[in-house]
């Protein structure tokens, strides 16, 4: 269990500087299990502040999200620093995008969390469906502890996890100005069982597979929305010169979009799970991504989201890279 | 207003009776996600859900759309589409979504009637039932709506168990019932008042409230309001409450080429995307998520109310249920209402 | 559509300086290889960007090549080793959807090497012969 007062209580520290614009947390929702985003900027704010087994958003996605708007003349820009909580996860994508010059280190204050896993919106939806009312979810031990209409659940905590959270290999944020908490010394070891599963099947079985799934998208572009990792100013498939995906809803567009988006995150992805959790129609784009996370690190033994000073993948070589299919 | 019983068990031969006149679209469950679909066998037809995942409005106004198509060249030609002919059946839509309908022909026959959406809207018949267990974040009552409201549609079917009570509001429901004559039979002033129960259960089983009254006017004082700066800031500017909202309908107009021939088509587009109203120039004059957030309740709260009279909202509750950072009307309406002007 | 009858369509990307000119070099030297691809000359291999083989492959074509300079030639310096690490990562994500990754291949071509470039078409064009038409992800186009 995170200790909240201690996040409260750093925030408000952080919250009150000259240089911060403002915090990022999460806050109670407007009903059921759902928490959501907030922006804190003062001390009355930081009393709202929550983190709790339900705050599943990668809160990264919005210091790329910000808009730089053309000025009035005379008027200065304004530099303040954005303070950011991120769970274990989420601090990869900061440490990519620094990576990749999207952002720089002394642009954010971080608020670390060692996490313990968080739920899965559509388990716990599942198990306790249509909450009007804002419910709380707490830990203890191996249990998930839910209070609702007065009544308690205790629940194993393997019922209601993200299936990412069951083999993190990273609960500790790599990235901090502070931490709430000790760092946990369990992890989990990242096997991309799916994934090699998925391999062996015939390429027939995997395009049927696919093609339904793509059959499906409705290319509202959610996916790339809620991605950290998704921060271009003008995406591809918004350009009209030259139009690469043509904005037409068919398997052969939705197709081109998802190869494109699952190509532009190789070897950026860092495996948060966002994408999946907001598709409206259930495609299942973690398996997408999964698959050249897991290339990457065997072909170019290549992780994201791990070392600042590292180079980006595809923006550097090696010579002894693999060329066994170059004729 | 006519009122018959369908027994349950003839539910399966009047839907074959109506396929062989009608096109029929009806609510499929693939994985836990219903969606209306052209059904082709009794059997695909799942009613046991709240609400669809996307609204029916995709049938009448499809995602993609041909306009005319064309050859370049020296041959150049532009040749019109057909439009379809078939009459068409959506059965199971629930009264909110056949409200959107309403809502959304003002804006499909003003100055221009597009014949698109029109020719199938008046080749469709509604065929609707009325919800027994009302979603979460549903909200019809505070729209004028109910969750056994006939008036948008043209058949009512409540479920009263072993049967379902039958409400024919129109002309065009009327030719249902004619196709389907042995099937129905007469009802008894009991199924109206089992139906009134049903419908008063459901209504009180809505929790969240959403309180309009002045809402058009109130909105235009707050134009300015940091308040929108807040709720817009968490917004992540994805098109999901657009595509799924019923009411929700603008689009964009592509040409699709090939090096001989070609086409215009019709999309749908999301004023949350900055591309929406990006002008050749380069400026935008919505740049930011303020901006589009912002106008995105405008539109339906302030300027469809002062165009058409209606707001275009049905409270189906799709855009609170999918929002990937709970961004919710309901709350951010009952917010503005309370900013002190 | 028989198997003989099948004439794929192969779009090539080749880089000027290398195996655009040693395509040329096939040519002059009237070396014969099957007339089955469509050449696109880029100024370096590292010019291609994936969307390209995804756009070729959606408007007709069965595969697509890229050629480029020999690792250390290239006339840009590292243009080709970017291009072979994409080329590989493409391939991959290819065939992880249901996409013959044989339909995209690559070649070190040097302009010297008009022989090299024919041979390579030859099996290129056997190789998708074998596999196939792409249907899956093709533009219907049925407006």
């Amino acid at each position: 269990m995170v200790n909240l007062n201690k996040l409260r209580e750093e925030a408000n520290k952080i919250v009150n500087r000259d240089d911060i614009k403002y915090i990022i947390g999460w806050e109670k929702g407007t009903y059921g299990f759902q928490v959501t985003p907030f922006f804190a900027t003062t001390s009355d704010d930081i009393d709202k502040l929550i983190f709790s087994p339900l705050c599943i958003h990668n809160l990264t996605v919005f210091p790329m999200l910000e808009e730089k708007l053309p000025m009035r003349k005379g008027a200065e820009e304004d530099t303040r620093k954005i303070g950011l909580v991120v769970k274990g996860c989420d601090s990869r994508a900061i440490i990519q995008i620094i990576q990749e010059k999207g952002l720089n280190r002394d642009d954010l204050v971080i608020i670390g969390i060692p996490c313990t896993g968080v739920i899965d919106p559509k388990k716990i939806n599942e198990k306790f469906p249509n909450q009007t009312k804002p419910v709380n979810v707490e830990e203890y031990e191996k249990y998930f502890i839910i209070k609702i209409n007065g009544k308690t659940h205790k629940i194993l905590k393997e019922e209601l996890l993200m299936n990412k959270c069951k083999q993190c290999e990273f609960p500790n944020p790599l990235v901090y100005d502070v931490l709430i908490g000790p760092e946990i010394k369990n992890k989990g070891k990242n096997i991309y069982k799916n994934i090699e599963s998925f391999k062996k099947k015939s390429l027939k079985e995997k395009w049927e597979y696919w093609e339904k799934q793509f059959d499906k998208c409705i290319r509202c572009y959610a996916c790339r929305n809620v991605c950290p990792m998704c921060y271009c100013e003008e995406c591809m498939v918004d350009q009209l010169n030259p139009q690469w995906v043509r904005r037409s809803v068919n398997v052969s567009e939705n197709t081109a979009w998802n190869i494109m988006r699952a190509f532009h995150l190789a070897g950026r992805c860092i495996d948060c799970g966002e994408c999946e959790r907001v598709c409206p129609a259930g495609i299942p784009l973690v398996k997408l991504n999964k698959k050249l996370e897991k290339e990457v690190i065997e072909m170019f033994d290549y992780t994201p989201g791990l070392d600042v000073e590292e180079k980006p993948l595809l923006a550097m070589f090696k010579p002894e890279d693999p060329e066994e299919f170059i004729l | 207003m006519e009122s018959l019983i369908l027994a349950k068990n003839k539910l399966p031969e009047l839907i074959k009776r109506i396929q062989s006149k009608y096109l029929l679209f009806a609510p499929t469950k693939t994985d836990d996600i219903t969606l209306f679909k052209p059904i082709n066998d009794y059997k695909e037809i799942n009613l046991e859900f709240c609400n669809s995942k996307l609204p029916p409005k995709s049938l009448l106004f499809c995602q993609t759309e041909t306009l005319f198509k064309f050859k370049q060249g020296i041959s150049a030609e532009v040749k019109s589409v057909d439009l379809p002919n078939s009459k068409n059946v959506i059965f199971g839509i629930r009264p909110c979504d056949s409200k959107s309908f309403t809502i959304v022909d003002s804006v499909f026959k003003d100055d221009f009637v597009d014949p698109y959406y029109m020719k199938k809207r008046e080749n469709t018949i509604l065929i609707g039932l009325a919800c027994i267990k009302p979603g979460v974040n549903c909200f019809c009552t505070s729209m004028d709506g109910g969750p056994a409201n006939s008036e948008d549609l043209d058949i009512l079917l409540t479920d009263l168990g072993d049967k379902y009570y039958v409400e024919v509001e129109s002309k065009k429901g009327n030719e249902i019932i004619k196709i389907g004559k042995n099937f129905f039979s007469k009802s008894s002033a009991n199924d109206k008042t089992r139906k009134n129960e049903i419908s008063k259960k459901a209504e009180n089983a809505i929790t969240r409230n959403m309180k309009t009254k002045g809402i058009v006017e109130k909105l235009d004082n707050i134009f300015e309001n940091p308040l929108w700066k807040k709720i817009s800031m968490k917004c992540l500017g994805c098109g999901i409450c657009t595509y799924q909202c019923p009411t929700c309908h603008c689009f964009d107009i592509q040409d699709e080429t090939t090096l001989y021939d070609g086409a215009r088509v019709r999309v749908w587009d999301t004023c949350m995307n900055p591309e929406y109203t990006s002008h050749a120039s380069g400026h935008n004059p919505r740049p930011a998520r303020m901006n589009r957030t912002r106008n995105r309740v405008y539109h339906k709260f302030n300027y469809y109310p002062k165009n058409y009279n209606i707001i275009a909202c049905v409270g189906c509750g799709r855009c609170i249920n999918d929002c990937p950072v709970n961004i919710d009307i309901i709350d951010i309406i009952n917010k503005a209402r309370e900013v002190k002007t | 559509m028989s198997k003989d009858s099948f004439k794929p369509n192969i779009v090539a990307f080749l880089c000027n300086w290398c195996s655009y000119a040693g395509a040329d070099l096939a040519g002059t030297s009237r070396i014969e290889y099957p007339p089955n691809v469509k050449v696109i000359r880029v100024m370096c291999s590292g010019r291609v960007n994936p969307m390209f083989v995804v756009n070729a492959l959606q408007e007709g074509a069965d595969g697509v090549l890229i050629g480029g300079c020999h690792p250390g030639d290239c006339h840009y310096i590292q243009g080709n080793y970017f291009a072979k690490r994409r080329t590989a990562v493409l391939k991959k994500l290819l065939e992880h959807i249901g996409i013959d990754e044989r339909r995209v291949r690559m070649t070190w071509v040097s302009a010297a090497e008009g022989k090299k470039f024919a041979d390579v078409i030859k099996e290129i064009t056997e190789d998708i012969k074998k596999i196939g038409p792409m249907q899956q992800i093709r533009r219907k186009n049925n407006w």
